[in-house]
């Protein structure tokens, strides 16, 4: 993981004056700091290409091939488009190729810049080496909404800087100062496909792809990294397409190589890999989500070890096999995992509300008087099995369609008509307990307190959506995205019956 | 340009050359403009003639994209300013930029600022802009000279209400005005979208650029992949490198590539992007060209990409597609995340397979799935619905996803059989 990552860190740290740029990072440089046209580079130690090869385990050809697009210095380039699953490496390969080769490049990532105005300033703020700060209250450097605006500033600004370049390269001195070699400048524009999903991608998207031919500047290098492939770009317009450049997902030798990297123990996790990463390998081969599996997993095979120093070690393998294997038989991504652990802290009333949308959500607004009827359960269980007497077939259909349409939308009546029913139940056998048990819930009597404020409440945390207003009434409608097992783990804290209303078709 | 190394390799040099010549469009379609009944020469006597008797024109230049017409406009253009250069100012816009009129006429009024030294306000209005460049039209008809309007993009513009076309044509009508208007497209029915107050005062000339015969193609290769003799480049290097780039036109096996490749890319765009992959791929430590270098850019160019992103799935994707296609198969209209699941888990029951995965796990790889679109969502309405419920469906074919589940090194082999029946 440390090779995917640390190049990621230096990155950022160099380039903070980029637009992304957060506090933290601006406390770095002194306020007064100004850049210079030696920005554009890398500012770090240009790196050699053996260790460029070698930092990043499986990627040999991409870099191979990255470098022979762009080319010897100062050749023109077509542009490329960079492509790839998610973590395959696309943007630290690009970004370190930069580092080996030491040549000036913008960098704008479509998800820091998630508009278009945003991420036009965002490149003129890097040619024009503006960097945001209190004095001018934060403001870019050029207002510019319009890709026609842009272009224009965008060919002024890069004619500034490739003068200023070529005026450099001439100089002898300048490979002492740490200046970026050559006189091409690379635009890099990161998660296009981002770009999809904004307002004016009908625009925007080809006018990226064929900004090269708009500008008709042969200095100007444009990459685009994305991780969909290209045939997900579809243009009604047409575009002489980039260059692609795929970058595959990992194989379980290259994770092997990437995971064994920058590690203390290097048996220890050898062994470790060898029980957790192919059954990991057939649910995905994604270095982030594994990464972030395998570190508790880690943690816990390596137990045993801190605890007792004695063991000798065959025996201590083969029992954290055991014990890892247990965890991967459980079938949980480390991720999801701790999600299940969290115990909800939320009042009793904001539970017993949650349980009532879940219950207006998933049955019936017409069982809901038999549901619910003071004289009792059973009762509305012998109903439902005569409603259930029909063919497999329609049984299966009417499956399939409650699956398809989700959790029905309720009205805010309901959902308070079935929230008074079940608190006033769970009273009464509260009432009938309490002759018993001594150590119930005190809050259980201000139930009512404010269900209004506990459900906007839930409304917000996503629990409950807010739904269109229904056409005929006019009134807001809710449904409850909770999945059923939720549902039954806070009923359960309740000590709630949940099971007994829920309607089964 | 000054050069670090002065001794630089002949092979480097050789590859920045033709590098920089294949991103040179004046001097790709140089030579393909010398014959008489070229677009070039049609094009250059038209725009010539509206220049020396004084009259408005308006020409549509068509043709597949990447076939060369703003470069054969251009380096007409560049031959006609040198020609007149007292008589010619060209204003260009872009349909991709300036498809809004009031955009378009602000940038008419910068250029056209910015060619006779005026000062230029950025809050003019649309009619402040437009009667500007109507009084420009004016001037510049008085003093003979020629404004040349290049829309490119131009199906852009006859999007909306035209009305920048209509007050540009209707000022070329109207007024003692000495304008040409050049429109370029890719659409071939471009002037069916004009309106009919639009078309009626636009001229219809149309000049067709297609795709180059079999001949041209191959003296338009050798014209760029030569190396020049006398160049500082080292004689005898040049010379050999020639001589093995004749050996390779000549190739059979060259000549069926190129045939595959233009097969499906037809026009001088698609050819140069093509020779700037292989020339890239030539190995500088040879440095000559070879078959070897035209193949990987072929078979980098002939990429199956859906194949590609099956390939980058994990096994439990590929469960998940193979009961999409399953569900398909059962006529199953639509589904979504718990009918996939529900699919899903029945084949665990009925087979016993070793990869069951709870569900949370199954939604991280839809999601994946999702995200490198292999599926997509049915509808875009539903936004405040979650993932899970919305509707899917699978956008490859059931033999795309056959011929990825055989490629796949790890596939189970009862995926395969439960994508037979």
């Amino acid at each position: 993981m440390a090779t995917e990552e640390s190049p990621q860190v230096t990155r950022r740290a160099t380039r903070s004056y980029s637009a992304s740029n957060t506090a933290i990072e601006s406390t770095n440089l002194p306020e007064s700091y100004k850049p210079t046209i030696n920005d554009l580079g890398f500012r770090q130690q240009p790196l050699r290409l053996e260790d460029l090869l070698s930092s990043f385990p499986g990627r040999r050809s991409q870099i191979l091939e990255l470098l022979r697009l762009l080319g010897p210095l100062n050749s023109p380039m077509f542009p490329i488009l960079v492509y790839g699953g998610p973590s395959t490496g696309k943007t630290s390969v690009t970004l370190q190729v930069f580092r080996h080769l030491n040549r000036p490049f913008i960098y704008s990532s479509c998800i820091t810049c998630y508009s278009p105005r945003i991420l036009f300033e965002s490149i003129l703020n890097q040619l024009l080496f503006h960097r945001k700060d209190s004095g001018h209250s934060y403001s870019s450097v050029k207002r510019c909404e319009r890709p026609s605006d842009f272009v224009n500033y965008l060919r002024e600004a890069l004619e500034n800087v490739l003068t200023n370049l070529k005026g450099n390269s001439g100089k002898v001195s300048s490979k002492m100062s740490g200046r970026p070699d050559g006189t091409m400048v690379y635009l890099v524009f990161d998660n296009l496909e981002r770009i999809r999903d904004w307002d004016k991608s009908s625009t925007i998207l080809p006018f990226l792809f064929n900004l090269n031919d708009i500008l008709k500047m042969p200095e100007v290098g444009l990459i685009f990294i994305s991780n969909t492939s290209p045939d997900t770009y579809y243009l009604n317009i047409g575009y002489v397409e980039p260059i692609p450049l795929y970058f595959p997902d990992y194989t379980e030798g290259d994770l092997r190589h990437i995971f064994m990297a920058n590690q203390t123990n290097s048996r220890l996790y050898a062994s470790f890999l060898d029980v957790v990463l192919r059954p990991f390998c057939r649910v995905t081969r994604q270095v982030d989500e594994l990464a972030a599996a395998f570190s508790s997993l880690f943690k816990k095979y390596s137990e045993p070890l801190s605890d007792k120093e004695v063991r000798s070690q065959p025996l201590l393998k083969a029992e954290t096999n055991e014990e890892t294997k247990k965890t991967n038989s459980s079938r949980m991504l480390g991720i999801r995992e701790d999600f299940d652990k969290i115990d909800f802290h939320m009042s009793t009333s904001a539970k017993y509300l949650l349980i009532s949308a879940f219950l207006a959500s998933r049955n019936p607004a017409t069982l809901d008087a038999s549901l619910f009827d003071s004289t009792g359960v059973s009762d509305s269980r012998k109903r439902k099995r005569k409603a259930s007497e029909k063919s497999m077939d329609q049984k299966e259909m009417a499956e399939q369609e409650l699956l398809m349409k989700g959790p029905g939308t309720f009205p805010l009546e309901r959902l308070l008509a079935i929230f008074q029913c079940i608190t006033s139940l769970a009273e009464d056998s509260l009432d009938e307990e309490e002759s018993h048990e001594l150590t119930v819930e005190g809050g259980s009597r201000g139930l009512m307190s404010d269900v209004l404020l506990q459900l906007s409440s839930l409304c917000n945390a996503n629990f409950i959506i807010k739904g269109g207003s229904c056409p005929l009434e006019g009134s807001t409608r809710y449904r409850t995205a909770v999945s059923e097992d939720l549902a039954l783990k806070v009923a359960r804290s309740l000590k709630f019956p949940l099971s007994k209303y829920l309607y089964r078709r | 340009m000054g050069r670090e190394k002065e001794k630089e390799k002949p092979s480097e040099k050789a590859l920045n050359l033709l590098r920089s010549r294949l991103s040179d469009p004046n001097f790709i379609f140089r030579p393909l403009s010398d014959s008489p009944d070229s677009n070039y020469s049609k094009l250059k006597f038209i725009i010539s003639t509206s220049v020396t008797e004084a009259c408005n024109n308006s020409i549509l230049l068509l043709g597949p994209r990447g076939s060369g017409k703003v470069a054969v406009l251009e380096l007409v253009l560049s031959d006609l300013l040198q020609q007149y250069p007292e008589a010619i100012s060209v204003i260009r816009l872009n349909g991709l930029l300036h498809s809004d009129d009031n955009c378009a006429l602000k940038e008419i009024a910068r250029q056209l600022c910015m060619e006779h030294q005026l000062l230029f306000s950025k809050v003019a209005s649309f009619d402040d802009n437009s009667q500007f460049m109507i009084a420009m039209l004016r001037e510049c008809g008085l003093a003979h000279k020629t404004i040349i309007f290049v829309l490119d993009e131009f199906d852009f513009f006859a999007q909306g209400k035209q009305r920048l076309l209509y007050s540009l044509l209707d000022a070329m009508q109207s007024v003692n005005s000495q304008a040409v208007v050049i429109g370029v497209s890719c659409r071939l029915d471009v002037d069916q979208l004009l309106e009919k107050r639009v078309r009626s005062r636009f001229s219809h000339r149309k000049l067709l650029f297609l795709s180059p015969s079999k001949e041209d193609t191959e003296r338009f290769m050798e014209h760029i992949l030569s190396l020049p003799m006398d160049s500082s480049l080292p004689h005898n290097y040049a010379a050999e490198f020639n001589g093995r780039l004749k050996k390779i036109l000549s190739d059979e096996r060259f000549k069926e590539l190129i045939d595959t490749y233009l097969s499906f890319n037809f026009t001088i765009g698609h050819l140069v992007r093509f020779l700037f992959q292989a020339v890239s791929y030539m190995d500088l430590n040879a440095g000559f060209l070879s078959l070897g270098n035209f193949k990987t850019a072929l078979s980098s160019n002939q990429r199956q990409l859906k194949l590609e992103s099956i390939r980058d799935c994990s096994v439990l994707e590929l469960y998940m597609m193979v009961c999409m296609k399953r569900l398909e198969v059962k006529e199953q209209t639509s589904y979504n995340f718990y009918s996939v699941m529900t699919e899903y888990k029945s084949i665990h029951d009925s087979f016993q397979t070793s990869d069951y995965y709870a569900a949370n796990v199954c939604l991280r790889a839809f999601e994946h799935l999702l995200q490198c679109q292999l599926i997509s969502f049915i509808d875009n309405k539903g936004h405040n619905q979650s993932v899970e419920f919305r509707p899917v469906k699978l956008l490859i074919s059931s033999a795309e996803l056959h011929q990825g589940l055989k490629s796949y090194q790890q596939c189970p082999a009862i995926l395969l059989k439960l994508m037979d029946r």
